[in-house]
């Protein structure tokens, strides 16, 4: 009797692995073939965030829209240094998908190592679980939007423009750049747990870093001043990305499409070294973990 | 130390034109004790810098055996001789250090008991979970759903998240979930004693059907009295290596006289801290 099945039947287990464009081949083609094992996870993953907490998967609305509220407090009211009208919404356009990554990127850290039993028990492809952590963070960007609608309608009308429509555009840029993390992150934190803790930190760092409560220009200007460090800091993928995300949402403006198009090559290239990492250590969770 | 291995003649009319369902070559599985469970980037550093190798530890060498279409074979050995490290290589899950390992057909492994489960789920949805797990396909997943559902006898908590169940409900849905498939290749490692009395009586009956459709068998057990019932085909592990490979009851003999000589020993010599065994 066959069984009709998603993995393969018959296999052939080697000391011998292919070389790095097949290894990374092989990833892509479990993933094609484990569709709807990723379905499954991020099933689950969207059911538990919601099942502990009495607002459950409101949660997603209400938390950037509290983080904005501390900023604003803290800036415009004990400093008084609102630099830009309409601040709240000026830093919400940062707020909501620097969420998005975060949430994603530390869920997949834990995704392997919370699967320990699992990958003891079962054979199946690796890649899935951070792919997971990362498509339920999309589910969760999706309810962020719906604050961000609120916001805009109760308070900023006037911002409404045909340009949020691109939104999902800079996502998708956002998305390949979070995934390289994610692959990557995840495999490294099996064999040293501390990634999650220096996570923690180098996030918090990261988004003050990133022209999120202050914009792009203000930090050319700082780079006349102090010269290269802000050049580097110019560098940084979420300087693009905030960027772009305030053009649409903030002024009603195209985002700097070249610059996009720039990161989104590159986000390419660090996803395929990411999976080759991962593919080349996976032979070894089963047994450290 | 390289074991001899005594090959005791097949005690089954053994037909060597039968089809091949495992094959395994040169196998060597080698585990660095560099990263043992949770290394922290202190440690690492630590063993960076410290002038000792990396310890290895060979949990299989040179273990080459083929199996045919219609055997049943039994892996036996003291605790740590590597056979429970043979089975995750069979399953696909630990990969080769060394050799080749080819399995041909569909293979299912009694391993799994519950792995996969997710406690927010109800136990209909864990039956989709734990079948995307295995890798069989959606609509066949679906079609056995009912089975399953019928095995398990979980009345209305079928429906209800998995955290409230007990223990033994949630052995017994593993259980049915596992034993769902009808595989070419069957891999068991003593998970036989599940549930309450009744659904023991009734799974053991579950395991002999399949161990009876099943092409071939690979079981890891302790219990004598299992390879000889249900295996024709019988082999001693040792230390990582085949010591012995043929009858069940021969093998069997040769594994009591091993562990009896292994007793004594350890009553004269006054005990010595053994190394401990890796996992």
């Amino acid at each position: 009797m066959t069984i009709s099945s998603e993995a393969p039947a018959s296999f052939r287990s080697s000391a011998v692995r292919p070389g790095p464009i097949g290894l990374i081949a092989e990833g892509i083609r479990e993933v094609a073939s484990r569709r709807r094992l990723i379905g499954h996870l991020v099933r689950a993953d969207v059911r538990k965030k919601g099942a502990n907490t009495i607002l459950g998967n409101v949660w997603w609305v209400v938390d950037p829209i509290l983080q904005m509220a501390v900023y604003v407090v803290l800036i415009s009211v004990v400093f008084q240094r609102a630099p830009f009208p309409d601040y709240a919404l000026f830093i919400f356009a940062a707020i909501l998908p620097w969420k998005w990554f975060q949430s994603s990127v530390s869920d997949a850290i834990t995704s392997v190592t919370g699967a320990d039993r699992l990958i003891k028990q079962i054979q199946f492809p690796k890649l899935v679980l951070p792919l997971a952590s990362v498509v339920a963070g999309v589910v969760s960007f999706a309810f962020g939007l719906v604050a961000l609608a609120l916001l805009m309608a109760l308070l900023y009308p006037h911002r409404i423009s045909p340009m949020l429509a691109l939104i999902p555009a800079v996502g998708v840029v956002q998305v390949a750049f979070t995934l390289a993390l994610a692959i990557a992150l995840s495999s490294i934190n099996v064999f040293y747990r501390d990634i999650g803790n220096l996570a923690r930190h180098a996030f918090r760092l990261w988004f003050y870093l990133s022209p999120g409560l202050y914009s792009v220009d203000q930090l050319r200007e700082a780079g006349d001043q102090y010269g290269p460090v802000a050049d580097i800091l110019l560098l940084n993928p979420f300087a693009t990305l905030f960027t772009a995300y305030r053009s649409l949402i903030y002024d009603g403006r195209p985002p700097d499409w070249a610059a996009l198009g720039a990161l989104l090559v590159v986000s390419i290239g660090l996803v395929a070294l990411a999976t080759l990492l991962f593919k080349r250590v996976e032979p070894s969770f089963a047994k450290v973990l | 130390m390289a074991a001899e291995q005594t090959q005791v003649a097949r005690a089954h009319p053994f037909d060597p034109d039968a089809p091949v369902a495992i094959d395994v070559n040169g196998l060597g599985v080698k585990y660095s004790l560099r990263f043992t469970r949770k290394t922290t980037v202190h440690r690492s550093f630590v063993n960076l810098f410290s002038r000792r190798k990396p310890e290895e530890f060979w949990a299989l060498r040179d273990v080459t055996f083929r199996l045919v279409h219609g055997e049943s074979l039994a892996v036996i050995g003291p605790n740590g001789a590597g056979k429970s490290t043979l089975l995750q290589v069979l399953a696909g899950i630990i990969t080769p250090s060394a050799g080749t390992v080819d399995v041909h057909g569909h293979i299912s492994s009694l391993l799994t008991l519950g792995a996969g489960f997710d406690p927010e789920l109800t136990g209909r949805e864990n039956i989709g979970l734990a079948g995307a797990f295995l890798g069989i396909a959606g609509e066949e997943m679906e079609r056995r759903a009912p089975g399953i559902v019928d095995f398990a006898d979980l009345g209305d908590f079928i429906d209800a998240p998995l955290k409230t169940y007990s223990s033994g409900m949630r052995a017994r849905l593993g259980f049915s979930i596992a034993t769902s498939v009808d595989p070419d290749i069957l891999l068991l490692d003593e998970v036989l004693a599940t549930g309450d009395q009744a659904f023991r009586a009734k799974s053991k009956a579950r395991v002999q059907e399949l161990i009876g459709s099943a092409k071939a068998i690979v079981l890891v057990t302790h219990d004598m009295s299992w390879v000889t019932e249900f295996c024709n085909r019988a082999l001693l592990l040792e230390k990582g290596h085949v010591v012995a490979d043929g009858d069940p009851e021969e093998v069997v003999a040769m594994h009591r006289e091993h562990s009896a000589r292994a007793k004594a020993a350890a009553t004269v010599v006054p005990p010595t801290p053994a190394p401990a065994a890796p996992r």
